[in-house]
């Protein structure tokens, strides 16, 4: 089990990316938010906004299989997380600081790889649903010859 | 919302990472990032497959995926739903989408080991806008060049045609050339590479936006982006290169940890903070003369219609560089020129200092008071003629001289010897400006010293 990389992957700055397939394995994408751990990563949590993560949910409810990949902008150090849904449900008010907060970081990193903050501010974020997922398996997804290799 | 794929060009610069979602024959979902979702036509992408196993392995499996691309200006984001058709490990998709690879990949030292392994492509069955994506609407900015630009594009190509047919010289019609992309175009960041096949290498004769400094600069062909773009004799037109130089470290750093041996990385000619890249290959048929190369700071400065439009531009570059490489003698029986006002008799000026110039054999380089000055055939000629002068006190020589001289290693064709003698003399006017070469005519010309000099070869 690879500490520092989970570790990283709490670091604030992360794009993050979910996956999922309709029950005739006809796959679907959005982009996350945020993700949070608080089990080293037994369960994750993924903030996902309303707007845009629609068929994402209707997804969920029927196939409950998702992949979740958090990425550093900078670096590339990317993990996927592939599991079981445990609950998707509309994220509670105490939650938007938090959503808030990660995009604030993610702004902050995109600005400095040209991405102008301003922009990256019009992505709707709020309302969010928060979907908890148990991982089952992590995966090394940084660009290079372990891309796809397992590491839990 | 359903868009024509045609509108959303955009999105396949590369700017912003694209994603790919897909499932295997269970449904179980696997989602990464993809490093450049190709435009083909209006029904058809192409992704590129490097190292994507799962996604590779999920596709067999399963021909069906979700991209989304994002519109690098706005962030609008759009969705494509992707019916995979076959992967392409050789043709003209292939080969357009791996030189970007190839280039990305040479330069961060990572040749051989990031590269492309196919094409894959895909019918777009539906493309459509994430609608809700962004809390405002987007700024409505033209794509493509209005009727103005147009305009004055075909002005610009008028008025280089017009400077490439006047030229009386290489150094002349390539710095006319690269004060036209300035001037019509504000490319402010540009570059003149010519091939020496002698060495298989390209030294920089022009350059604008850099200095000085820029000129004599050399890339062995293969090397970094515009060696790639030398040696696939294939335009290159990157957009994010900070993004694609990450994306490629990132490799590079994960093969570290791996047994693969890596060569050090070559640094970015030119802009330290480039953000775009243009290259272009000069050549005539098969053969390569050279490359002409932009930059510039922002990610979106080139576009497809540049590419096109100096594409047209680098066919007239490259037959009239060939033109004035073919004309550098003179003629059998003409005579010698008059000497010319601006090249005074060294021996009228009062001597000040005195220059040591020192030539490494081994390595045909020639050394001034201990800094390096020029190398290879160049160095030969400056030796031959400083040598003579100092035997002799001629001063006054011809390119057949130096052409019939075996011992300068000049190619029996193509010799691009008025290339050599044009580099030859900007380094001395950068390095030792006390000694010059002086152009008296077409096919001759002059060695000018103002200081006393010392010879030594070691």
């Amino acid at each position: 089990m690879n500490h520092t990389r989970l570790q990283r992957c709490l670091e604030p700055g992360l794009s993050i990316l979910v996956g999922t397939a309709d029950p005739a394995g006809v796959p679907s994408c959005c982009r996350g938010i945020a993700i949070e751990s608080h089990d080293a990563f037994e369960t994750l949590t993924v903030y996902l906004p309303v707007a845009t993560s629609q068929e994402t949910i209707h997804n969920l409810a029927t196939t409950k299989q998702m992949a979740v990949v958090a990425t550093h902008p900078r670096d590339n150090f990317a993990t996927q997380f592939k599991g079981v849904t445990l609950e998707a449900r509309l994220a509670r008010d105490d939650e938007a600081e938090l959503v808030r907060v990660k995009l604030e970081a993610l702004a902050d990193v995109l600005d400095r790889i040209g991405v102008p903050r301003r922009t990256t501010r019009t992505v709707a974020h709020w309302p969010a649903f928060a979907v908890t997922l148990r991982v089952e398996h992590v995966f090394d997804q940084t660009p290079g010859p372990n891309a796809g290799s397992r590491v839990r | 919302m359903s868009v024509p794929l045609a509108d959303i060009r955009r999105c396949f610069q590369g700017v912003i990472p694209s994603i790919i979602a897909t499932a295997d024959k269970t449904g179980l979902p696997n989602v990464v990032y993809v490093s450049q979702v190709y435009f083909v036509d209006d029904r058809h992408v192409a992704l590129s497959c490097q190292f994507f196993s799962k996604t590779r392995r999920n596709l067999d499996e399963n021909p069906v995926a979700c991209a989304e691309v994002m519109d690098p200006v706005t962030l609008q984001s759009y969705r494509l739903r992707l019916k995979f058709l076959r992967s392409e490990r050789s043709g003209p998709l292939f080969e357009t989408m791996s030189l970007r690879i190839d280039a990305i990949a040479s330069h961060t030292g990572m040749a051989g080991v990031f590269r492309l392994i196919a094409a894959d492509v895909f019918e777009v069955v539906r493309a459509e806008m994430v609608t809700g994506f962004l809390t405002e609407a987007p700024v409505d900015v033209p794509a493509g060049a209005s009727l103005e630009g147009m305009r004055t594009e075909m002005r610009g190509l008028q008025w280089v045609s017009e400077r490439i047919n006047r030229a009386v010289g290489l150094e002349a019609l390539l710095s006319s050339v690269l004060e036209a992309l300035e001037e019509y175009f504000n490319f402010s960041h540009t570059s003149v590479l010519l091939h020496d096949e002698a060495n298989h290498r390209l030294t920089t004769m022009a350059s604008r936006g850099y200095g000085a400094s820029g000129i004599g600069a050399e890339v062995a062909i293969g090397e970094g982006l515009i060696g790639t773009v030398a040696r696939e004799r294939r335009l290159l037109r990157l957009t994010s290169l900070d993004a694609d130089l990450r994306y490629g470290r990132a490799i590079r750093r994960e093969a570290a940890e791996g047994s693969h041996a890596l060569q050090a990385e070559i640094p970015l000619p030119g802009l330290p903070d480039a953000q775009s890249v243009l290259a272009i290959p000069l050549t005539i048929g098969d053969r390569l003369v050279g490359v002409i190369a932009a930059e510039d700071r922002d990610p979106m400065r080139f576009s497809e219609w540049h590419e096109a439009y100096l594409d047209i531009l680098a066919n007239q570059i490259a037959l009239g560089i060939d033109r004035m490489i073919e004309r550098g003698d003179e003629p059998a029986d003409s005579p010698a020129p008059a000497e010319p006002a601006t090249a005074a008799p060294s021996s009228a000026a009062p001597r000040r200092c005195t220059r040591r110039l020192t030539y490494y054999r081994q390595d045909d380089a020639i050394f001034v008071d201990d800094e390096y000055l020029i190398r290879n055939i160049p160095a030969k000629i400056l030796w031959k003629v400083l040598g003579e002068s100092m035997r002799t006190g001629r001063t006054e020589f011809s390119n057949r001289e130096m052409r019939v001289d075996p011992s300068l290693g000049l190619p029996p064709v193509k010799d691009n010897l008025e290339s050599r003698l044009i580099l030859l003399r900007h380094r001395l006017q950068e390095k030792c400006p006390d000694l010059q070469i002086v152009s008296t005519g077409r096919g001759r010309f002059a060695l000018r010293a103002e200081a006393a000099i010392e010879m030594t070869e070691r």
